[in-house]
């Protein structure tokens, strides 16, 4: 190797360096990424503390800024999207049948990897819906919705792992003595050649929540509307979900929604507080079409998350008044559910903290709904809230 | 802080070249020290005083020695060493070992505090390091550092702090005062640390993945394929991580001017453990031969006090990889079998055609690593069962076949790799191919790694325990 070959070397290895420190440099922080669906890290500010209290009170010494500060690095780096692309066609190339915990399934379809849960988080959040049922005096139906991984494992590769969520099915009806349980398991299955989940979203379609709200009618005292009584409307042919951002795969075709239920006579109104701690009535739709223009497009039913949410019929002003706490997955049944009611309440666990026993008090609801994802339900943190 | 992390690569590293090539010659130390400083300092910035505590005690020790031999006081002189040896081995014991003893301690119903006190990066590796300074002062082998930045920057060189080689002062004591830079240095240096980085990156990472999937195993699940499946792809993920660890510090040694011996060549093509043991992680090797086997005797001594030696090396070695029980245990499964071919078994492997010696040795390394990653007794036990036979899951499942297929490319690539197939080709491309191809060879390296790590959360650093 000449001399100035071994210049070229060095140079070309500075210079990738080099390139990346200048452009990171040059190029401005985002705060949110549509992508990931997250809040991207933020420049930390050091604080080195203060002597009184042996600098214990900063986030120096303690390594906490150094930890921020690596992934303000990484959530910034330039052309994020364009490495995380790079890395999962790698792995396919590879040879690799999944990527960041999600199959490259048959069919286009990417399905989040479902593991063994925790038996503890389980028995605990069953226990939760118990004490719920035992709280309020009015029926109670409870039901968990079965996701790709269960109905779609013929498409998964062969012998990918993939834990049972017919047993927890199975073990969620049993523990719950109190309530009715509504079987939702049935109608997907008998249906599955059909598009009842998105191929790159976690949720069901609205035609799989179709068949939920079938699964769901005896439990709770309906008639089912047929499927033929409905104009099925396209509202997007563009839709990625939040397993195409975390797989990182980017070679599936997009994903359609539909709706089916028309909006006359329905609003919905969005609960929450200000700043100050005073209640705000929002208004929404049942399908917010501004969420069409963004990635985010499954929060088009009913504006995507909310602590509580009063959805009502003006078409049916006698009908009687569901209470549903649940996860988003409901966001997309609950349009076929307003043909039953006058009025439904939404809350989420997650977001609302304060009694459910008095809010169904307060507000003469006749039925509730304990409503969630197999996965979404033996993972949450926040149940513990409908005892209250 | 740890190279393979794009602040590293992307902040630090540019940062730290170009301010030490525009920096004169004499302050280049300093700029060194500050640096490296920040480099152990990025994850506990409190041990920075117990470097700092180290740096001074071992700089004046090494004074005191050379002092006493330069009068022919040869007590005094032994003395220093030992006070400073037995000074680092307790902040060594206290820090790495404590929780361990009194864990265990607990056990048998002596109750001591734990302290829960989080291990300084590297101190395995910088002690061990530190400790052959006043060693060589007294055996002559090695003159005084220039001044306590000298002695400084030694102790605490980024390149190989926080996971080696280990680098014995004598080895160094030149090159801290005087060493040269050229580019041929510096693009050797490229092509070395890439290598690394893309070994520790795409495949330790990647085939680490495969390991965890069989570790995170409930026991029940186990089967004797998939257990044979974990603990190779935990072989690769182990050899990768560390050797390419060790390459990226030999590389980025070179590009600041230094040279540092090899630690690795190709362990897993050895006929014998013995030759295992001088290819896998050799400067280790090498220290404790130097300042442990060496001192006890070495190989002049009777029979029953050499094998009491081995045992005393390897029990030390084994402890060494890590504050638990099963290193020691692993250690010790070395000293019977280098023992053993001490013994006779070496001179039996010999006459056996060569396939049969790769394969018992591999097979005892496999095993050993069983023993290695598996901290908890009795899964550890499980396992070993299971791989030779007795799994609870039986032979096989379905879950077996599907980590085997998806990963059969990267195993093949890390079995190729674990060979001297490829470099031996690359020497034999002319010169002509060479030129086009490395420029070519080395990006795709840095952009995959850097495609890997930005997609990363997954970026373990096996060797932070050590």
């Amino acid at each position: 190797m000449t001399k100035r070959y071994c210049i070229f070397i060095t140079a070309l290895f500075c210079a990738f360096i080099g390139v990346f420190l200048a452009a990171n440099a040059v190029s401005p922080d985002r705060t949110f990424s549509e992508m990931e669906n997250r809040n991207l890290e933020q420049l930390p500010e050091v604080d080195f503390g203060t002597p009184e209290k042996l600098f214990r009170d900063g986030n120096f010494f303690n390594g906490e800024f150094m930890r921020d500060f690596e992934t303000y690095t990484t959530d910034q780096f330039v052309g994020r999207d364009f490495w995380v692309g790079l890395k999962s066609s790698t792995e396919r190339a590879l040879g690799k049948k999944e990527n960041n915990n999600v199959y490259f399934a048959d069919q286009d379809t990417l399905i989040t990897r479902f593991d063994q849960p925790d038996a503890g988080d389980v028995t605990d959040n069953l226990n939760y819906v118990n004490n719920f049922v035992k709280n309020v005096d009015i029926p109670v139906v409870f039901s968990l919705i079965p996701t790709q991984a269960c109905i779609w494992a013929d498409r998964l590769p062969e012998g990918a792992p993939n834990a049972s969520q017919t047993d927890l099915l199975s073990q969620a009806q049993g523990a719950v003595s109190g309530a009715t349980w509504a079987d939702v398991y049935t109608p997907l299955m008998e249906h599955k050649d059909e598009d009842i989940f998105y191929r790159t979203d976690h949720h069901w379609t609205s035609l799989g929540a179709y068949y939920g709200y079938t699964g769901l009618a005896q439990a709770l005292g309906y008639t089912p509307v047929p499927l033929s009584d409905y104009d099925a409307t396209v509202r997007s042919t563009e839709f990625y979900g939040t397993v195409f951002s975390s797989s990182g795969v980017r070679w599936v075709r997009p994903d359609t929604i539909t709706t089916y239920v028309p909006e006359d006579g329905i609003t919905v109104v969005s609960h929450t507080y200000d700043n100050a701690g005073n209640p705000v009535e929002e208004p929404r739709e049942l399908y917010v079409e501004s969420f069409l223009s963004v990635k985010d497009k499954y929060s088009m039913f009913l504006g995507g998350n909310q602590s509580l949410g009063v959805v009502k019929n003006a078409n049916n002003p006698d009908g009687p008044k569901l209470l549903i706490l649940r996860d988003s997955y409901a966001d997309s049944l609950v349009p076929f559910l307003t043909a039953h009611y006058s009025e439904i309440h939404l809350i989420d666990p997650r977001y609302y903290h304060l009694s459910v026993k008095d809010y169904v008090e307060q507000n003469g609801i006749d039925q509730a709904l304990v409503l969630y994802s197999v996965p979404n339900f033996v993972t949450d943190q926040n149940l513990f809230w409908i005892t209250r | 802080m740890v190279f393979s992390s794009l602040y590293f690569l992307f902040l630090y590293l540019p940062i730290v070249l170009l301010v030490y090539y525009i920096t004169p010659l004499k302050w280049r130390n300093l700029w060194l020290l500050v640096v490296n400083l920040v480099f152990y300092g990025w994850g506990e910035p409190v041990y920075i005083l117990l470097m700092i505590f180290t740096i001074v005690l071992d700089y004046f020790a090494g004074i005191i020695v050379y002092r006493c031999k330069a009068r022919g006081n040869d007590r005094g002189a032994r003395w220093a060493v030992g006070i400073s040896l037995g000074l680092n081995l307790a902040i060594l014991f206290f820090f790495k070992y404590w929780v361990l003893m009194a864990t265990t301690l607990q056990g048998f119903g002596i109750m001591v505090p734990t302290f829960n006190l989080t291990l300084p990066i590297g101190i395995s590796f910088y002690t061990f390091q530190t400790m052959t300074y006043p060693v060589d002062i007294y055996r002559g082998d090695a003159e005084l550092p220039k001044n306590l930045v000298s002695f400084g920057t030694f102790v605490t060189l980024f390149p190989q702090l926080i996971a080696g080689p280990i680098i014995k002062y004598k080895e160094l004591a030149d090159q801290m005062n005087y060493r040269t830079h050229s580019p041929e240095q510096f693009a050797s240096g490229v092509q070395v640390f890439t290598v690394g980085l893309a070994k520790k990156v795409l495949l330790a990472n990647n085939i680490g993945q495969l390991w965890d999937a069989f570790l995170a195993l409930p026991a029940e699940q186990l089967t004797v394929a998939g257990a044979w499946l974990g603990v190779v792809a935990f072989s690769f993920q182990l050899y990768f991580d560390f050797s390419g660890y060790s390459d990226m510090a030999v590389g980025l040694g070179r590009m600041l001017g230094f040279e540092f011996l090899r630690n690795f060549n190709y362990p897993y093509i050895s006929k014998s453990v013995t030759e295992f043991w001088r290819r896998w992680h050799i400067s280790l090797g090498s220290w404790f031969r130097e300042y442990m086997y060496i001192p006890l005797g070495g190989n002049r001594v009777s029979k029953p006090r050499l094998y009491l030696n081995l045992f005393l090396v390897w029990a030390a070695t084994g402890i060494w990889h890590g504050a638990s029980w099963n290193f020691l245990i692993w250690g010790l499964y070395f000293a019977v079998l280098i023992i053993l071919e001490k013994a006779f078994l070496g001179r039996l492997l010999e006459k056996l055609p060569a396939a049969v010696q790769h394969i018992y040795t591999l097979f005892l390394v496999l095993v050993s690593w069983a023993i290695f990653a598996v901290e908890d007794f009795t899964h550890m036990g499980v396992y070993l069962r299971s791989m030779f036979g007795m799994a609870p899951g039986g032979l096989t499942n379905d879950n077996v076949w599907y980590y085997f297929t998806s990963f059969l490319p990267m195993l093949i690539i890390a079995a190729v790799a674990s060979t001297p197939l490829m470099t031996k080709l690359w020497k034999r491309l002319p010169v002509k191919a060479v030129k086009a191809a490395l420029p070519v060879v080395l990006l795709a390296g840095l952009v995959f790694s850097t495609a890997y790590l930005v997609d990363a959360t997954y970026n373990p650093f096996l060797y932070f325990r050590f």
